[in-house]
C-alpha cells in the first residue's frame, strides 16, 4: 500500500488499463448492434443523476447509472430504430437531459466540477474509481460469459433471435445497463463526453476482417489499451490533460489503416 | 392429413386500420413446395409471420399436424427477408448456420421427427440434414464456411441464410422473399435448391412478388393480395390468373 501511496501514477495507470480494455470491448458490441447513438445518449443522460446524487449525498455513480439507464429506456419507449424519427428523438432527449442536469446544479445548490465530469481527470483517480471500473468490467465479463451467443444472435438477426425464444427487449436493457456502468466508470479517466472516442475508435480498428465478435472485441481492446497507455504517457511527459490527449490519439489512430495501404 | 391448415386468418396492425390480410385460408401438404405470390404490400410477409407465430391473428386459426400452432410453434421455421439481417456483423458462414440450431424457447422440439423422416429418405445427404456440414454442403456453401458474411455475394448470403433456417428442426420452412435482389442465375440456383429440398421430403413455402416462367417448379401456388385470390397447381393458377387483375405482378423470370 505504501508503494501505491508513494507512487501517485500507479492507481491512474491501473484505471487506464481497465478502461482501455473495457471501453473498446463494450464499444464493439454496441457498434455491431448499431447502438452507438444510444451510447451518446446515455453519456449525456448521466448528468442529472450525478447532480441529484450529490444533492442527496449518495454515491454519484449510482445516480449516473440510474439516470443514464432511465434516459435510454425513455428514448426507446418513444421511438424505435426503424422509425424515421429515431435520430431526431434520440438527439432531443440527449440535449434535454444534459440541459436538465445543468439546470439542476445551481437549483440544488451543489458544486460539481463539470469539466472533470465531461472530460475526466485521470491523474486524481482513487480507489473508489478503480473499484467502479472493476465492477463495470466484471458485469461486462458476466454478460459475455452467460449471454455471448444471445448477444451475437440479436446483433445479427433480431427477429430470428426473438423467434428462437430470446427476450430481445431484456437483452437490450441489459446492454443499456452495462453501457451506463461502463460510461460512469470511465468518467474519471476520460469523462462522459470523451468516452465516446474510446468506445468507438479502437472498435473501428478491431472490427476490420475479424471473423467473430469475440475476436473483434479482443482486437479492439488491444488497440484501446495501446491508445490509452500512449495517451497516459504523453500526458505525463508533456503535462497534458489525459482525457483529451487519449481522444486526440484516437482520432490520429484512424490514420493507421490509411498508412497500411 | 395436411401438415398445415390455416382458416379464415384476418390480421390488422392497428385498430381502425384496414386489415393487412382478410379471411386467408390455405393448406400445405407434407413434402411440397408452395409459392406465395402477390404484389408488394399484399400481406405476404405478414401471413408468413402469422404462420410462424410471431403475429397473432385477430381471427382464424392455424393447425400443424392437427394441433394448434401455439403448441407447435417450433415446428415452423421462418427465413427472414434480407433487410432484417445485419450483414455487416462479424461472423463466419459456419457460425451463422449453427445459430439455426439454437432454441431458447421451452416449446416442444421435434428433432426426433426430423431425424426419423430424413433417415427414411434414400438420399444420402439428407440423412445428415440436421448436421451442420451436410446442410452447408447441400446448399452449396461448404467451401465458404470460414468466410465472413459480408465478403459473400448476395446469392451466397441467401444460401447461408437458407442453411441456417434448415438447421432448425422444423416441419415447415417459410422463406420470405429469398430471391429478392438476386440476379437471374443466382435466383435459378436458389430455386433449384429449394425444389431438391422439397423432393427430399421437406415442406417449404416461398414468398415472392415476382411472377415468372419457373412457376412450374412449384407443387402449389397461392396468389395473395390481402385475401387469397387463387390457389392450386401452377397450371390451374395460370388459367385463373387471366381473370384476375393484379397489375403489380410482373412477368419477371425465375424464382417465383
Amino acid at each position: 500500500m505504501s508503494f501505491i501511496n508513494n507512487n501517485w501514477w500507479i492507481l491512474p495507470l491501473i484505471v487506464t488499463i481497465f478502461s482501455g480494455i473495457l471501453c473498446p470491448a463494450m464499444g464493439t458490441v454496441l457498434i455491431t448492434h448499431k447502438r452507438l447513438l444510444q451510447v451518446n445518449l446515455i453519456s449525456h443522460c448521466v448528468l442529472p443523476g450525478l447532480a441529484l446524487a450529490y444533492a442527496f449525498e449518495i454515491n454519484p455513480s449510482i445516480g449516473g447509472v440510474v439516470s443514464g439507464l432511465l434516459g435510454s429506456v425513455v428514448a426507446e419507449s418513444l421511438t424505435n430504430r426503424k422509425s424515421e424519427n429515431y435520430e431526431a428523438v434520440m438527439n432531443t432527449i440527449l440535449a434535454g437531459m444534459l440541459g436538465f442536469g445543468v439546470i439542476l446544479i445551481p437549483l440544488l445548490g451543489i458544486r460539481i466540477d463539470l469539466e472533470t465530469v465531461l472530460f475526466g481527470d485521470l491523474f486524481v483517480a482513487n480507489f473508489v474509481d478503480l473499484l467502479e471500473t472493476i465492477i463495470a468490467f466484471s458485469v461486462f465479463m458476466l454478460l459475455m460469459a452467460f449471454g455471448y451467443e444471445k448477444v451475437v444472435y440479436v446483433g445479427l438477426d433480431p427477429e430470428g433471435a426473438s423467434a428462437s425464444g430470446i427476450n430481445v427487449s431484456f437483452l437490450n436493457l441489459a446492454l443499456s445497463f452495462t453501457t451506463a456502468l461502463v460510461i460512469v466508470s470511465s468518467m474519471q479517466a476520460v469523462g462522459v463526453i470523451l468516452v465516446i472516442a474510446l468506445l468507438s475508435t479502437p472498435t473501428l480498428l478491431g472490427l476490420n476482417k475479424a471473423h467473430s465478435l469475440r475476436i473483434a472485441m479482443i482486437r479492439s481492446s488491444f488497440f484501446g489499451l495501446c491508445i490509452s497507455l500512449l495517451g497516459f504517457i504523453l500526458s505525463i511527459v508533456f503535462n497534458l490533460s489525459p482525457g483529451p490527449a487519449i481522444s486526440v490519439i484516437c482520432v490520429a489512430s484512424l490514420l493507421i489503416p490509411k498508412l497500411r495501404k | 392429413m395436411s401438415l398445415l391448415v390455416a382458416e379464415n386468418l384476418t390480421y390488422s396492425y392497428a385498430k381502425n386500420v384496414s386489415p393487412a390480410i382478410t379471411k386467408v385460408s390455405l393448406k400445405i401438404e407434407p413434402g411440397t413446395l408452395t409459392a406465395l405470390v402477390g404484389p408488394n404490400g399484399a400481406g405476404k410477409s405478414t401471413l408468413l409471420k402469422i404462420l410462424q407465430g410471431q403475429c397473432i391473428p385477430d381471427n382464424g386459426q392455424i393447425k400443424i399436424d392437427g394441433e394448434k400452432l401455439i403448441r407447435q410453434r417450433s415446428q415452423v421455421a421462418l427465413m427472414p427477408q434480407r433487410s432484417s439481417m445485419n450483414w455487416k456483423f462479424p461472423i463466419t458462414v459456419e457460425k451463422l448456420v449453427s445459430l439455426g440450431q439454437i432454441k431458447y424457447s421451452k416449446s416442444k422440439s421435434n428433432s426426433p421427427f426430423q431425424i426419423k423422416a430424413l433417415l427414411a429418405n434414400p438420399n444420402a445427404w439428407i440423412n445428415k440434414c440436421c448436421e451442420l456440414e451436410a446442410t452447408m454442403q447441400r446448399v452449396g456453401i461448404a467451401n465458404i464456411a470460414n468466410r465472413r458474411l459480408d465478403s459473400l455475394s448476395g446469392g451466397q448470403q441467401q444460401r447461408a441464410l437458407l442453411a441456417k433456417t434448415l438447421m432448425s428442426p422444423a416441419k415447415i420452412y417459410l422463406l420470405d422473399e429469398p430471391c429478392a435482389a438476386l440476379d437471374p442465375p443466382a435466383k435459378d440456383d436458389f430455386l433449384k435448391i429449394v425444389r431438391q429440398l422439397a423432393d427430399a421430403g421437406l415442406s417449404l413455402m416461398v414468398s415472392s412478388h415476382d411472377w415468372g416462367t419457373s412457376l412450374n417448379s412449384y407443387d402449389q401456388v397461392i396468389v395473395l393480395d390481402k385475401a387469397v385470390l387463387a390457389s392450386g397447381s401452377p397450371d390451374s393458377i395460370k388459367d385463373k390468373l387471366e381473370d384476375i387483375n393484379i397489375s403489380s405482378i410482373e412477368d419477371n423470370d425465375c424464382c417465383d
